[in-house]
């Protein structure tokens, strides 16, 4: 298994590695357990969650996770079998913060800063609007990178849909600082004097025009105000969006995909995958979690026919409980059961093959995480994910 | 009805089934979802084309449209402008897309405005649609989803943009016109995030929650006289050769797994009940799947029962 081995090692070796997929597949508790068995591999790794719930403190058993990372206490990790120099972290994103800093650190004077941050367009823009939250978890990782305290980053990410604005954001918001409206929002006399005869006639003046109309003044001042202040940093910002984009695009990152088994993971996973490799990003490998697996064995036996042997089983049960009345039930509705649950296993046994053809290209790490009875939500859970993603052999 | 919920809690399962239940006692449904891939459609009339923005009738008193944020946009600006031609161009202006490309809120916005747009249409003297089902986006995006008229409002200082933003709001806000519907899975962290999502939605956003809706939770796994099933199975000699049959040790293990995830179901049903103080209505786990009609219309009569009061 020695290729197996130097998979899973260019998986941990990565310095970022980003888990994406579609919502409810269990990527907060993939990326966390790949963070566990990281550290136990000796290495101080960080685990990052951007989602607006806090799925991620519940698993690690922190009370909260704040802006700054916070370490596993030592006594815990010593359970799980992490070493020094072995160490793990995580970090929740708050995004507003994150922007704050961000201006603070590219605003040009306190001034302006201050000018920033009472700005009510800026307020909203930073804390409450769709999409800032990608905007801030793409500058959160490369300040944690950078800062070089960690050896590996696993980011989770927001559900699929989203997983595309966290690679796109920070293009977004230099073409939006770049675009002529803005440049005219932020300079209107420039646009109205001598170069500005040129530009009244372009479209950009006609649109601002039209917006005025639709949104009234005010909110066109504020808008011009903040974008003003946030232009002394604009430079800033773009040298920072180039070097984020060639951290998530570079050598130094790997993308792993979690998709769950059920009926409409493969198109899904499929579909992702395809636009994650449109983005140029190195999809490393795919997990596929909570797979219903037959006990002690690779596949279940075929339940067809076998009611000749019912009556053994009834006896069985008669001999055990004293309950011969209910024993031939009893036996019935255990191979019910049993049926059933074949039925569980195959279906997912089959959508994990499916997967596992529609990523076939990043087959070099695709593993099937058996599913638990109870949810993971401690660090021994996690360490147990750990164990089933890595192969290891489970403790009896 | 705006259904939300976390990714894969089976939303757009229960937004088709919730659409399909009051088509079939009467009502004139529009059922509107915002993804780039269009669910609706398939589900409910397998082989219909794709509805699009000019929404298409799945079967009586059902309508599906999708709501796509650049066609609402060229709606709006076109009922703002008046002039189709200079919606065309403001459209189509480089600069313009750059700055919708960039700028947050106004998908969302807009996308409300154009349920709010819907709301208003009549046929007759009556509203053109009896209810409107939204698929909205999935929890932690769903509340900032909602929160973004009242954004604008608080923004915006006058003009019509703060004008139709505050009849958004109003609407969202109004009880007899708007419901959210969460919907939660009966598993731990699900369950958690359910009730954060009804503290936050009350405590920020204003919409109006009456009930929640639990899927896929599975059924009592033993026949009824039978519920200690997995307690005999166990009771055996573990290795014992039962011919073809699988051994004891296979049967107890199948039996503890079923009696396991329902057992974990109905804790989290009562935790979601407790710590949201909502009814809460419970959709069983259907093996088949519930992608298809079939499964839709199974799902419909589970939800059309009265809500279980589970309260404590």
């Amino acid at each position: 298994m020695s290729d197996a081995r130097s998979t899973d090692a260019a998986l941990l070796d990565a310095g970022v590695v980003v888990v994406v997929g579609c919502g409810g597949v269990g990527k907060t508790t993939v990326a966390a357990a790949l963070g566990v068995e990281a550290a136990r591999r000796g290495r101080r790794a960080l685990v990052l969650t951007i989602d607006p719930a806090r799925r991620l403190a519940d698993a690690l058993g922190v009370e909260a996770l704040g802006n700054r990372p916070q370490a596993i206490p030592r006594a815990q990790l010593d359970q799980l079998g992490v070493r020094e120099p072995g160490a793990l972290s995580a970090v929740m994103l708050d995004m507003k913060r994150t922007f704050d800093d961000l201006v603070a650190r590219f605003a040009e004077s306190d001034a302006a800063r201050e000018r920033i941050l009472g700005n009510p367009i800026y307020q909203h823009v930073s804390e409450a609007l769709a999409g800032s939250v990608e905007y801030s978890a793409m500058e959160k990782v490369y300040e944690l990178w950078e800062r070089g305290e960690h050896e590996l980053i696993v980011v989770d990410t927001p559900p699929a849909q989203h997983a595309l604005d966290f690679l796109e954001a920070p293009q977004r918001l230099l073409e939006f600082l770049d675009s002529r409206l803005v440049q005219m929002l932020i300079h209107p006399a420039f646009a109205a004097g001598r170069v500005g005869f040129r530009l009244f006639q372009s479209g950009a003046r006609w649109a601002l025009h039209l917006m005025e109309r639709v949104s009234g003044i005010g909110f066109l001042e504020d808008l011009s105000e903040f974008l003003l202040a946030f232009e002394g940093m604009s430079a800033g910002f773009r040298q920072r969006a180039t070097r984020v984009r060639g951290l998530l695009l570079g050598p130094e990152a790997s993308f792993v995909l979690v998709a769950g088994p059920g009926g409409e993971s493969v198109r899904q996973a499929s579909e992702l995958r395809q636009r994650l490799l449109g983005y140029g990003v190195r999809l490393a490998g795919t997990v596929v979690n909570r797979v219903r697996t037959w006990p002690g064995a690779e596949a279940p036996p075929s339940l067809e026919g076998v009611e000749a042997d019912l009556p053994r089983l009834a006896q069985a049960l008669a001999e055990r409980s004293g309950d011969a009345a209910h024993s031939a039930d009893a036996a019935r509705a255990a191979l019910a059961v049993a049926r059933g649950y074949a039925g569980l296993v195959l279906r997912d046994a089959q959508a994990t093959e499916g997967l596992r053809v529609a990523m076939r290209e990043q087959g070099r790490f695709f593993r099937a995480i058996p599913e638990l009875p109870e949810d993971v939500h401690d660090l021994a859970g996690l360490a147990r994910i750990a164990d089933a993603l890595f192969a290891r052999k489970q403790e009896p | 009805m705006i259904v939300t919920g976390k990714g894969g809690t089976g939303k757009t399962t229960v937004a088709a089934t919730l659409a399909l239940a009051a088509a079939r006692a009467g009502l004139r449904v529009l059922v509107a979802e915002m993804g780039p891939d269009e669910q609706m459609p398939a589900r409910i009339a397998p082989g219909s084309p794709d509805a699009g923005y000019a929404g298409r009738l799945l079967r009586p008193g059902l309508t599906s449209m999708q709501i796509d944020p650049f066609e609402a946009l060229t709606e709006y600006l076109g009922l703002q402008i008046g002039t189709p031609g200079m919606v065309r161009r403001l459209l189509g202006t480089q600069a313009f897309r750059q700055l919708l490309n960039a700028a947050p809120g106004w998908r969302e916005l807009i996308t409300l405005g154009k349920l709010w747009h819907l709301e208003q249409m009549e046929a007759g003297d009556r509203a053109l649609y009896d209810l409107i089902v939204v698929d909205a986006p999935a929890t932690g995006h769903g509340v900032a989803f909602l929160s973004v008229p009242r954004v604008v409002v608080s923004a915006v200082r006058s003009g019509p943009l703060r004008r139709h933003s505050k009849a958004v709001e109003e609407l969202l806000e109004d009880p007899d016109r708007t419901l959210l519907l969460p919907v939660a899975l009966a598993e731990e962290l699900p369950a958690r995030e359910t009730a954060e999502l009804v503290e936050r939605v009350r405590a920020e956003v204003g919409v109006p929650v009456d009930r929640v809706v639990v899927n896929a939770i599975a059924p009592q796994p033993f026949p009824s006289g039978l519920e200690d099933l997995d307690r005999r199975l166990a009771a055996l000699e573990p290795e014992q050769d039962l011919g073809r049959l699988p051994r004891p040790r296979t049967l107890a293990a199948c039996a503890a797994f079923l009696r396991a995830r329902h057992e974990l179901n109905r804790r989290y049903v009562e935790h979601i009940a407790t710590s949201t103080s909502l009814p809460v209505v419970e959709l069983p786990y259907l093996a088949e799947g519930a992608a298809g009609p079939r499964g839709l219309e199974a799902l419909a009569d589970a939800l059309l029962a009265p809500p279980r009061e589970t309260l404590a």
